[in-house]
């Protein structure tokens, strides 16, 4: 076999004992790689009704068979354990260039079991592998860990880590990469923070060998020309990254405002991609081999927001700028930075303040309890909040918990705009039906990145879709979600594969990818049975949730999405009608009319019956 | 009558220089549609773009009303 090395790297902090293991090629090639193989583990060898803070839980970094070759963008990696947050799965994505680096280690997979009885962190420079001390770089941010930890390594390593905020166990900890990359949602970086693992350094020179190298190195090329020239043509992407997007959502009407009280947002103009071109863009950042580099080093020279950084990204715009009411984009810049470097996902950060701030103006939390006013737009407020968050101080110990834990807590957890206690992104399905869908049946609660229809319904990409109907979606939703676990598994970057890796039919096929697949690790597979292997993935996740507590019961949306018309813009009077999807959902997905697979279905995808 | 166009990111290159924070206004005759009104700006108008009326999907054939208004948005890029 080719592609992967088939190795996986085993420590386990409470024994420190480090283990090298064989992957059986049938495993292999069944659950493909990355968040595949990592599901196929963590199913296997944990009880999911562990608590997801103990030693119990397993946190695993997975590589895909496409990281680190020629693939353009084939620079990810997917990082999995059992959330804290949620109570269901984790599964979070992330560029940059650690993911490479990891995967020349000769590891396709690093499992970290346990907990180191102190703090520590991984060091692999092949098969030199080391568990060492970590406790000077405790208590410090992700960028002056980075920093100190390539000192004393090398500075050819790459490094992996988290900041105060994993250390404090905060229920939305990222682990952050490069420093500025992040593996951001559902609490991963509290699940590293609570086995004492600071970070992973990781380097080496062992480039997967590929079954057709000639083939690949082609395929590669022609795909890096063919991004190469719609970014002649004036790609958003490069223009902008994703902080053009605003004015896109704002326009449909499906812009988080106000902790979704609003889908529109009268300052939109102050915080969207042109703003941010022309005051505080330096460079734009590219991941590893990524000929989009959709990444910008953005710097607010001066001032009480000095800082500097990359982002913002769309999503942090929705949560910290646009669902907190805040129209100043110097603070919102500060509050990104201040997140990356504490080691925050931004989304959940911002929408539980954005929580907090509607609890707030309606008399359920008082000034006395939170220590300042903390009104919708008041953005230095928000920026306070961020850093009590990071260090659980104060009301910080309550917005850490996230914004379903916080409303609960004072009374009103109709307030949180949750799906199994994770924030929604920043797409209102009310204006938005198939999101909706998605949001409700994510296996790991509200995200864009289980299956982002959004693209079709949003965007126009590959074909538009009238986001207002719910005709047609439950087979849509199935399959984006389908296509998204295959793309988590492969290694490669969704912004990149959806567009030039797949066919531009409505029902997205992912033939180019099987193309890569193949040239890479010689399995020949066809485009239907990488489809039916991500289904394999996407089903045993469903059954890890089914176990950890977190089954078809979780399957619906808030109150507000459900009971509360959105008041303003095209997609005024909404509401999202998921009783017309979720039975039809079911039964494309082989489950029952309760939302179990059933035994068939499981026969069918060769997955274990209990 | 009166219509708005709004072109978004990359788009507003092909705005007129009076264009505000990426909207002009056009004084249009009655039965102007909307591929009539875009057609105006130098942008893709095929499947690279996506174009809306008052930001829901119709045909580009549909005539415009009084305070109409018409975005698009480069579809090549998506978010």
């Amino acid at each position: 076999m080719y592609g992967w090395h088939l190795r996986i790297l085993r420590v386990n902090l409470t024994t420190r004992k480090v283990t090298m293991e064989d992957v059986d090629p049938k495993i292999a090639r069944d659950y493909l790689g990355g968040r595949g193989w990592a599901i196929h583990y963590l199913y296997k060898e944990m009880d999911p009704r562990a608590d997801a803070l103990s030693p119990e839980n397993m946190l695993i970094f997975a590589t895909g068979p496409l990281t680190a070759t020629p693939a353009p963008t084939g620079n990810r990696y997917m990082v999995v354990t059992k959330s804290p947050l949620t109570g269901a799965l984790a599964h979070s994505n992330s560029g940059g260039e650690f993911p490479t680096w990891m995967k020349r280690t000769g590891f396709d997979m690093f499992i970290f079991e346990g907990k180191a009885s102190e703090p520590v962190y991984l060091f692999v420079n092949e098969d030199q592998v080391e568990v060492r001390s970590a406790a000077h770089v405790w208590g410090k941010d992700t960028h002056e860990t980075t920093d100190i930890l390539k000192g004393e390594t090398s500075q050819e390593a790459r490094v992996a880590c988290i900041g105060q905020a994993g250390e404090n166990l905060a229920l939305m900890a990222a682990i952050m990469n490069d420093k500025h990359r992040a593996a951001a949602r559902s609490g991963v970086g509290a699940v590293m923070g609570s086995k004492n693992l600071k970070a992973v350094v990781a380097m080496g020179n062992k480039n997967p060998p590929l079954h057709d190298p000639e083939g690949m190195r082609t395929l590669s090329v022609n795909t890096s020309k063919e991004v190469g020239a719609d970014v002649k043509k004036g790609s958003n992407m490069r223009i902008y990254g994703t902080s053009y997007v605003p004015q896109v959502t704002n326009t449909l009407g499906i812009l988080p405002t106000r902790n979704f009280l609003q889908g529109t947002f009268e300052g939109v103009d102050k915080i969207d991609g042109d703003a941010l071109k022309d005051q505080y863009l330096i460079r734009h950042t590219p991941c590893y081999r990524c000929p989009l580099s959709c990444g910008r080093l953005t710097e607010v020279p001066d001032g009480p927001y000095k800082g500097k950084g990359e982002g913002p990204e769309y999503e942090t715009i929705s949560s910290l700028g646009t669902g907190c009411g805040v129209s100043d984009l110097a603070a919102l810049l500060k509050a990104n930075y201040l997140c990356n470097e504490y080691g925050m996902d931004t989304i959940t950060t911002g929408m539980t303040i954005a929580v907090a701030m509607e609890m707030y103006e309606k008399g359920y939390i008082s000034e006395e309890i939170i220590g300042m006013p903390l009104k919708f737009g008041d953005h230095d407020a928000m920026i306070a909040m961020v850093k009590l968050m990071a260090f659980r101080e104060g009301f910080g110990n309550d917005l850490a918990q996230g914004s379903f834990r916080l409303a609960e807590k004072y009374g009103h957890p109709e307030l949180a705009v949750t799906t199994r206690k994770q924030e929604f992104p920043g797409y209102d399905p009310r204006g938005s039906q198939g999101m909706g869908l998605l949001y409700a049946t994510s296996n790991k609660g509200a995200s864009h990145m289980e299956g982002d229809v959004a693209y079709e319904e949003v965007f126009g990409v590959p074909v538009k879709e009238n986001p207002h109907t719910t005709e047609g979606k439950p087979e849509l939703v199935r399959h984006f979600e389908n296509s998204f676990a295959l793309m988590d598994s492969s290694g490669l970057c969704v912004f990149v594969a959806i567009r030039y890796a797949f066919n531009k039919d409505r029902m997205i096929l992912p033939l180019r990818v099987t193309e890569m697949m193949n040239l890479t690790t010689g399995a020949e597979y066809t485009p239907e049975e990488v489809m039916i292997a991500a289904d394999r993935v996407y089903t045993l996740e469903r059954m890890f949730l089914i176990k950890a507590g977190s089954g078809p019961e979780y399957d619906t949306l808030p109150y507000r999405m459900l009971h509360e018309p959105l008041p303003d813009g095209p997609a005024k009077g909404m509401v999202v009608k998921l009783d017309e999807m979720l039975p039809e959902f079911y039964k494309l997905r082989g489950w029952d009319e309760k939302g179990y697979p059933t035994q068939e279905k499981l026969m069918e995808l060769e997955l274990p019956l209990n | 009558m009166m219509i708005r166009v709004k072109l978004i990111a990359n788009y507003r290159e092909a705005l007129p220089p009076e264009a505000k924070n990426g909207v002009v206004e056009l004084d249009v005759p009655q039965g102007t549609t909307i591929y009539d009104a875009i057609s105006r700006f130098d942008i893709p108008l095929n499947d690279e773009s996506v174009i809306v009326l008052n930001g829901i999907t119709v045909d580009m054939s549909t005539p415009l009303k009084e305070g109409d208004m018409v975005t698009a948005f480069s579809a090549i890029a998506g978010g």
